[in-house]
């Protein structure tokens, strides 16, 4: 039974990681920009959650359109401030200019909101629900349709529309997008926007029941980073698999030791694995085109 | 001022002073002055963490400014530095003496046993794997209270004692943080403007071609890492005797990001940006009172705005106000010569490669004698590229053999010859899409493929330019590499391969993209060469150019050879035509 309650936890840890890391890998395969700061987004979207909460006296599921759109705003804020001034210099500088903004964002979040965690109201009403005698909490299974709903629209976009051909000829093969009359500029502001908005609905989803502080950044690019790598550099449902099997992870060594130690065994499993298998990961080292 | 004495003067034969430099020695004058006359205790301290900052990031400039990798574990060698101080000097009553070399070498150790592994990967990769060690150094501080304290950290630290003197707070320890700035600074300085410094840089700009010229990158990158760890280290160990306390602040983000924003705002790479940086950062806080809860915030735009606007830093800035003079050229030295091979130098047999499911070379054999020019041709796709990939080392084949004058070079992990391996035994290539690093000249350029072998820096250039003139070339020499047209970027890499004086020269299209006089030109260079000994392979396209030029030709097609002979008899070869108009054609 309470394997069972662990396993939902679970789940919906990693439903949220999920969003994390989609919003990640999407922005890296249409700019090939690593995002170092998709963790302090999330934790930006929380807060945002938090701020807007005491004005709009309703359940969070109704904060989260807003969210959404008020971060997919700071997506672009961001492409335009740290990402297309720096797009043609060595890809460090973009490494920099997203470290920058996130801390800008960990920093003005703590002027704003002081160090302690803040936690988002609940989606619904924060209660148990029971199921055939487990009980188990409305927030986690709330967690799993919201993130199951948003990573079903992404795929959605991706395959059945123009816009989604678009974006996805745009990771694809930016020069060949653009010399079929693609709108590539536009594309990244969007996969930016987009991958913005998805940090910022996981933010919205973290922030009930693990709380939220303006430091939180650090870990979530990390979780995200690993997520992707387990799931293969650059592939799209192989992050949504990695991070279910981190939150599992997660929650699994946390219940049986404590939850430093299974953060700490999540680090050195990713140490472990970039030294043992960089290449069978991450796929070929980039070569010169000859 | 330097313009002034230049104007006066100018037959005064000067070293030459960057005006970086130059500024950093007025700060200099301007900081003692400062320090010893004017300020107060609490104005000395600052100075003091500006000065422990400016060492920390002195280090961080070798491995992320001139070796490129960003490292984020900077603030982690920092907190590895301060705890152990902390630890030995609170708990164990250690002194200075003792609790400094631990406080270099715990630091030193983790980044070989971490950095061996991570070197290797593509920078983000790094970079994320140095953070994933700063986040488990910090974790494990905070959960061990039993040995680092815990959350609160460990009071007591002892202060520096050197040579029985307890150097006090204030003017004495400002001067003694001040004084490894400045010995860290000067090694860090010679360091980066020596050959070591150059490999570096050129490892940051353009690591395939490092590798073909000679260099070990790994080798060169987990030296930088370590040498910065133990910047780090010490720097960790003097901000703790100026504190007294160590605590987990030391090994937070904020460290780090202290770190980064100076190198970025002060300017990558320079010795003179650190502290400029350090200098101007650390007392910003202080010169705005309103900034003392913001700083971060603060540091987080600055380093924004500097990556975005000014890239290059406030030491960019200050070299574009006052251009530094060109450094005069040297007078060129013919390089030793190596004795000159005889017979066959390069020996292929069976030789075969696939990548994934397709077969790129496919039991390819051939035999270059010294003194010779093979032409190797054939469609595109056919193989010739991944050839010479195989035989520099860049690819690993599946099967066959490579023997350089009888010795096997063949590479694979388990005889270890890697592309600067191969490359030191005697071969060099160019590449099809022509490589050279923008920021440098034509002859840093070429004197780069010397830096493996030369004593200095002036001997290579020296070698360097005497290449140059060997190629009609020495006029290019001062010029930026960024500016040249493509023909001429192929004569500088010409120029580049052939001061490696290599017994066997792969060149991949030397030809493409040139006009008619260039390529006769070029034909004629190449004689000169293959007249001195040395094996030329050449895979070209163009036929005109190449039958006149090669003593024999192969042609490849699907990664096997279908044409071996003189190159008279290629034109009118059945299986060659089909290969290249189709097998209706024949």
């Amino acid at each position: 039974m309470i394997t069972l309650q662990l396993l939902i936890n679970g789940v919906a840890l990693g439903a949220a990681y999920a969003l994390v890391a989609l919003g990640f890998v999407l922005v890296l395969n249409a700019t090939s920009a690593v995002n170092f700061a998709q963790g302090d987004l999330v934790m930006a979207g929380g807060l945002l959650a938090v701020a807007l909460a005491p004005h709009i006296p309703l359940p969070g599921i109704a904060l989260l359109p807003l969210t959404i759109l008020l971060m997919a705003a700071l997506g672009l804020i961001l492409a335009l401030a740290a990402y297309l001034p720096l797009r043609n210099r060595p890809p460090v500088g973009v490494f920099i200019s997203t470290i920058a903004t996130g801390i800008i964002l960990q920093n003005g979040a703590t002027i704003l909101f002081g160090p302690e965690p803040r936690a988002a109201p609940p989606l619904f009403s924060g209660g148990t629900v029971s199921v055939g005698g487990l009980t188990v909490a409305e927030q986690s299974l709330a967690i799993i349709a919201v993130a199951a709903i948003l990573i079903a629209a992404q795929q959605w976009v991706f395959a059945r529309t123009q816009l989604g051909r678009r974006l996805r000829a745009t990771a694809q093969d930016p020069e060949m997008a653009r010399a079929c009359g693609v709108p590539v500029t536009a594309m990244i502001l969007v996969t930016f926007a987009l991958g913005t908005a998805y940090a910022g609905a996981a933010g919205l989803l973290l922030a009930n029941r693990y709380f939220v502080t303006p430091t939180a950044g650090g870990d979530l690019i990390l979780k995200a980073y690993i997520a992707v790598t387990i799931g293969g550099w650059g592939s799209v449902p192989g992050a949504v698999v990695g991070a279910l099997l981190i939150a599992l992870f997660e929650v699994g060594v946390s219940s049986v030791l404590s939850y430093p130690v299974a953060l700490g065994a999540l680090y050195a499993t990713l140490l472990v694995i970039l030294v043992a298998r960089p290449q069978g990961l991450f796929g070929e080292a980039a070569r010169r085109r000859a | 001022m330097r313009e002034t004495v230049s104007k006066r003067a100018p037959t005064l034969n000067l070293p030459h002073i960057a005006a970086g430099e130059g500024i950093v020695a007025v700060v200099v004058v301007a900081l003692v002055a400062y320090a010893a006359l004017y300020a107060s205790p609490y104005g000395l301290r600052v100075l003091t963490v500006a000065g422990v900052y400016a060492l920390a990031t002195i280090g961080f400039q070798i491995v992320f400014g001139l070796g490129g990798a960003l490292s984020l574990a900077q603030g982690a060698f920092f907190g590895l530095g301060a705890y152990a101080t902390g630890i030995l000097g609170s708990q164990w009553g250690w002194t200075f003496a003792a609790t400094f070399p631990v406080s270099l070498l715990v630091p030193l150790a983790v980044a070989l046993l971490v950095g061996l592994p991570v070197l290797r990967l593509e920078s983000h990769y790094f970079a994320l794997a140095t953070l994933g060690i700063a986040q488990v150094v910090h974790l494990l501080a905070v959960n061990s209270p039993g040995l680092t304290g815990g959350a609160n950290g460990l009071p007591g630290v002892p202060g520096i004692v050197l040579f029985g003197w307890a150097v006090p707070r204030g003017l004495p320890l400002a001067a003694i943080v001040w004084s490894f700035v400045a010995i860290g600074g000067l090694i860090a300085w010679t360091l980066a403007r020596g050959r070591w410094g150059r490999a570096l840089t050129l490892v940051r700009d353009d690591p395939l071609a490092a590798g073909t010229l000679g260099l070990d990158v790994g080798r060169l990158r987990l030296t930088a890492f370590a040498l910065s760890a133990v910047y780090g280290g010490a720097a960790g160990a003097l901000a703790v005797h100026t504190q007294r306390v160590v605590s987990p602040e030391v090994l937070e983000f904020p460290v780090m990001v202290s770190i980064l924003t100076i190198a970025v705002v002060g300017g990558r790479g320079r010795v003179a940006g650190a502290i400029l940086g350090a200098v101007l950062l650390i007392h910003l806080p202080e010169w705005f009172r309103f900034l003392e809860r913001s700083y971060l915030l603060v540091y987080g735009v600055a380093l924004l705005a500097a990556i975005v606007l000014a890239p290059h830093g406030l030491t960019g800035l200050i070299d574009r106000l006052f251009p530094p003079r060109p450094k005069p050229l040297p007078i060129p030295v013919a390089p030793p010569v190596p004795q000159p091979a005889t017979g066959p130098v390069l020996q292929i047999a069976d030789l075969g490669k696939s990548f994934g499911g397709v077969r790129a070379v496919d039991g390819v054999s051939l035999v270059l004698d010294a003194g010779s020019i093979t032409g190797l041709i054939g469609p595109n796709g056919s193989g010739k590229t991944t050839v010479i990939n195989l035989v520099s080392g860049l690819e690993r084949p599946d099967q066959g053999r490579i023997l350089l004058s009888g010795q096997d070079i063949t590479g694979s992990d388990i005889s270890g010859w890697r592309p600067d391996r191969i490359a030191r035994a005697g071969i060099a290539r160019t590449f099809q899409a022509v490589s050279l690093p923008p920021g440098a000249t034509v002859l840093d350029a070429v004197a780069a493929a010397r830096l493996d072998r030369d004593r200095s820096i002036v001997e290579a250039e020296a070698h360097a330019l005497h290449i140059l003139g060997r190629l009609n070339a020495a006029d290019l020499a001062p010029r930026p590499c960024a500016d040249l047209p493509a023909a001429l970027r192929r004569r500088v890499e010409l120029a580049r391969a052939l001061a490696r004086q290599p017994s066997v020269l792969l060149l991949d299209e030397p030809a493409a993209g040139l006009t008619d006089a260039e390529k006769a030109d070029l034909a004629t260079h190449l004689r000169a060469i293959a007249a001195t000994g040395t094996a030329l392979l050449v895979v070209e396209h163009d036929m005109g150019f190449l039958l006149p030029l090669a003593g024999h030709v192969l042609c490849l097609d699907q990664g096997r050879i279908l044409y071996d002979g003189p190159p008279e008899g290629v034109r009118s070869d059945p299986t060659v035509v089909a290969a290249y108009l189709g097998e209706g054609a024949a």
